[in-house]
């Protein structure tokens, strides 16, 4: 008898799980917008004969009841928790580190010597037309090597980097890989986000006077202000795990002068840094109002010298340190630009002795450095 | 519509169920037609009427073969319900390969067709066929009423994936059923079963054989290589036993008695027993309506050689339409001959576990030549497996590839033998207090568990953060 009780158990509660999954489902509210995932999710598929006879329907159907399935973001959470128990290193892209440090996973096949080669051959052009110096930034995978799981892969960018000297000659690179390297100990680089911190853009900015024999401006590393400690950026949201927040800090130097920023030659700020950024995902857009084709700064130090940086988003939290070297500093994110660059930054060497800058992480730069002279 | 999918497991499958549970006796039926008919349109609304085209033709073919039975119309009738069936299969799934043979053979550039494949056409002409030529043969009463045979053919938990059922196994079952609440226990068990075999094992095991499949061939090691192909020889067969799995479990579950399609083939110690446990149902098929026909072992050795090369031809070419195929299917042969003619009695002598080793060898390179589409692929990926491209044969990649997925691999391991079931058998038969109250509670726990896991791998399939701060 308890057999035959144990059998319909069994049944009952399997059917029971379908049917209330089922009904819950029926009665769940449809979403436009998934904030776990940052995307519009796809919503119910207008219904005609021919896209049901070419199965279009059908398809976009199952992604609809798919994106909206009730408890949706818990179900990933399971999921990830499920990969984490088997061990699993490599999610989403990203690899779960130690000290719960998230890590950008870069393929090393798709970054090819080829590329490689027309990448620096085309920013050798600019560095030869400009005499312009370059700074390409080590991505974490490199520096955090021994947070990384055992024998994880990554593009070995010290390599690409030598060959980088090779190609642009030792006086254009700023060797920004040994100084990160040798701090490797100390917060540079988000633990859920795949940007550098204020500190690992102060090592970099250490590197960069170093090679312009330049004497660095006093930033206190222990006054730096703590101004946000919620920060889960794009590493944690593609691994949907829970991740430890971040903080972002800033030096108070950097604030001292009154700047005036032109964004995109017609919004004027008064300020390099954007507070409503951190009440959103997306906090690294606090520094320099995250992505811009063209931002023009006066910084309010006197001086002659203007700066023009050819850059990724590494480059916004570094900008304000370099500040008190120039009275302007342009700042140009080639990926929004297609017309003819040099005639372009020709109209701003006009004013005087401007210096120029390229400043990518490797891996932006490899991916997205194109230009038309 | 799959069975690993929100749609089906959340809107089909509890409404179906539903309706046909509380319709009574011989309005089963019609429910079922119903769903299998909504099942196959969902996806392919238009081969629908090449699907009831099929019904419609064996069905009068069956009733004129009964009816003309021993005479030589029978006969003709029996060639033209094949021919059809062959023409249907033909046309569909081989023309656009005949096509490009011939251009390649003549240097002629005829227009390839490019239809899409039918889904499960290779299946349901095969249970057709089985049907006609049983009554041919006597072996199946002649079924009259259209809605039992539409069923029989349109059975939404076999029509995509198999069991290839011959219509004897379920004459009676289509016609009266009543599974008793074992039975549907039974079935849902499967089922769960099955689910998680392809979505927690296939599928995570294929995302490791796309991610290697998609490599330089001439830059990957033999260890990263054989990762590769062993994840790829562990997904197809928990993708496929898992669908059939899932297919007999629903079929318990409205009282069938589907046959069994796979008896955990990778223990195999011989080729010979691996295709007794792979794929069961086609193999079968093969060996009861052309194997045996064609003479089998009865008329010498020279012509059962031949009858095995002609079976395996068919078999390789069955499973999709190209030369690799077919090569796949001859490498087979030659192995199922070998043991017919010496290897087998060397391997009856040996300790089983060197049998093991070979088939596994034979089965491995096999899938090399089942999965990889061009003969440059092929070479150049048994050359990364045996070490002769120059790469060092273990690297980091391989390492840290093997340390990612150890875990599931073990898993698949142990999933590929009876182990699971016969600790559960011994755990059903065990009478001290402790042992039995295990029993009931993973009873109750695991299916529930295994359920709810599989759910999320499904849903999660979907997960795509759209990163527009990528900078």
């Amino acid at each position: 008898m308890t057999h035959k009780k144990d059998t319909w158990f069994t049944v009952i509660v399997i059917a029971a799980i379908l049917a209330a999954f089922t009904v819950a489902d029926f009665f769940n509210e449809e979403r436009l917008f998934s904030a776990t995932e940052n995307r519009v999710l796809t919503s119910r598929p207008q219904f005609s004969i021919q896209t049901f006879l070419d199965g279009s329907f059908a398809k976009d159907y199952e992604n609809y009841v798919t994106d909206q399935f009730v408890s949706r973001d818990k179900w990933i959470r399971v999921k990830t928790g499920a990969d984490i128990l088997m061990q699993k290193k490599l999610i989403g892209g990203v690899y779960l580190c130690s000290d719960d440090y998230l890590i950008e996973y870069h393929e090393p096949a798709d970054y090819p010597s080829s590329m490689q080669e027309e990448k620096l051959a085309l920013l050798k052009t600019l560095v030869d037309r400009w005499d312009a110096k370059v700074m390409l930034v080590p991505t974490a995978d490199n520096i955090l090597t021994d947070k990384l799981p055992a024998n994880a892969i990554y593009l070995d960018e010290r390599a690409f980097l030598d060959r980088a000297e090779e190609v642009l000659g030792a006086d254009a690179c700023i060797d920004v890989y040994g100084m990160l390297a040798e701090h490797s100990g100390e917060d540079i680089y988000y633990r859920t986000d795949h940007h550098w911190t204020s500190l690992g853009a102060y090592y970099g900015y250490l590197a960069w006077a170093q090679a312009n024999n330049m004497e660095p401006y006093d930033y206190a590393v222990d006054k730096m202000q703590t101004v946000s400690t919620d920060f889960y950026g794009t590493l944690q949201a593609k691994t949907g795990t829970a991740g430890r927040a971040d903080n972002i800090r800033i030096f108070p130097e950097t604030l001292k002068r009154p700047v005036k920023v032109t964004y995109d030659f017609s919004v004027q700020k008064t300020g390099i840094y954007e507070e409503s950024y951190l009440d959103t995902r997306n906090q690294y857009g606090y520094f320099l109002d995250d992505n811009h084709p063209f931002i023009e700064i006066s910084t309010g130090y006197r001086n002659e010298k203007s700066l023009f940086i050819l850059k990724d988003s590494y480059a916004n939290c570094l900008i304000p340190l370099l500040k008190p070297h120039y009275g302007k500093i342009y700042v140009m994110d080639l990926r929004y630009f297609n017309g003819s660059l040099f005639p372009f930054m020709e109209t701003y060497a006009e004013q005087g002795n401007m210096d120029v800058l390229v400043l990518y992480n490797c891996i932006h730069f490899l991916e997205d450095f194109r230009y038309f002279q | 519509m799959i069975f690993s999918s929100v749609l089906f497991l959340f809107r089909f499958l509890p409404i179906f169920l539903l309706c046909y549970y509380l319709v009574p006796g011989r309005a089963k039926n019609i429910v079922l037609l119903a769903g299998s008919l909504i099942f196959y349109a969902w996806g392919e609304p238009v081969y629908i009427l090449l699907m009831l085209f099929s019904i419609l033709s064996d069905y009068i073919h069956g009733i004129l073969i009964g009816r003309f039975r021993g005479r030589k119309a029978a006969k003709r009738l029996l060639v033209s319900s094949i021919v059809i069936n062959l023409l249907l299969l033909g046309f569909f799934k081989y023309a656009d390969f005949l096509i490009g043979l011939i251009n390649t053979a003549s240097g002629a550039s005829i227009p390839l067709l490019k239809l899409p494949l039918p889904i499960g056409i290779s299946f349901y002409t095969f249970q057709t066929m089985s049907y006609t030529i049983d009554v041919y043969r006597g072996e199946a009463k002649v079924q009259r009423n259209f809605l039992d045979f539409a069923v029989f053919v349109t059975m939404f938990p076999q029509l995509i994936a198999g069991p290839i059922v011959k219509y004897r196994q379920v004459e009676e079952d289509l016609h009266l059923r009543k599974p008793d609440i074992e039975q549907i226990r039974r079935g849902a068990m499967r089922f769960i079963v099955g689910l998680a075999k392809k979505v927690l094992l296939a599928n995570n095991l294929g995302q490791l054989w796309n991610m290697i499949a998609a490599m330089d061939y001439s830059e990957i090691s033999g260890l990263t290589a054989w990762l590769g192909i062993l994840a790829f020889a562990f997904q197809i067969y928990f993708d496929f036993s898992g669908y059939s799995d899932m297919a007999i479990g629903l079929g318990d579950c409205m009282g069938f008695h589907f046959p069994e399609n796979f008896k955990y083939p990778y223990i195999s110690a011989s080729v010979t027993e691996f295709w007794r446990r792979w794929h069961i149902t086609l193999s079968s098929w093969f060996k009861e309506y052309v194997y045996i026909p064609l003479g089998g072992n009865r008329k010498g050795l020279a012509r059962q050689i031949f009858n095995i090369l002609v079976v395996w031809m068919l078999t390789g070419i069955w499973h999709g339409a190209g030369i690799n195929f077919l090569l796949w299917g001859l490498w087979f042969a030659l192995f199922l001959i070998l043991e017919k003619l010496f290897l087998g009695k060397i391997l009856r002598a040996v300790p089983p576990m060197l049998g093991r080793i070979y088939t596994w060898l034979v089965v491995i390179v096999g899938w090399v030549l089942f999965e990889l589409p061009s003969f440059d692929a092929i070479l150049g990926y048994l050359r990364a497996m045996f070490g002769q491209n120059g790469v060092l044969f273990i690297d980091r990649r391989g390492m840290y590839l093997n340390a990612e997925y150890s875990i599931l691999f073990a898993l698949a391991v142990i999933g590929s033998t009876p182990l699971v079931s016969r600790l559960s058998a011994g755990l059903a038969q065990a009478k001290s207090g402790g042992a039995i109250a295990l029993r009931r509670v993973l009873e109750k726990v695991l299916p529930a568990a295994l359920l709810l896991l599989s759910i999320a791998y499904i849903v999660e399939a979907s997960y795509n953060p759209f990163l527009y701060f990528r900078f």
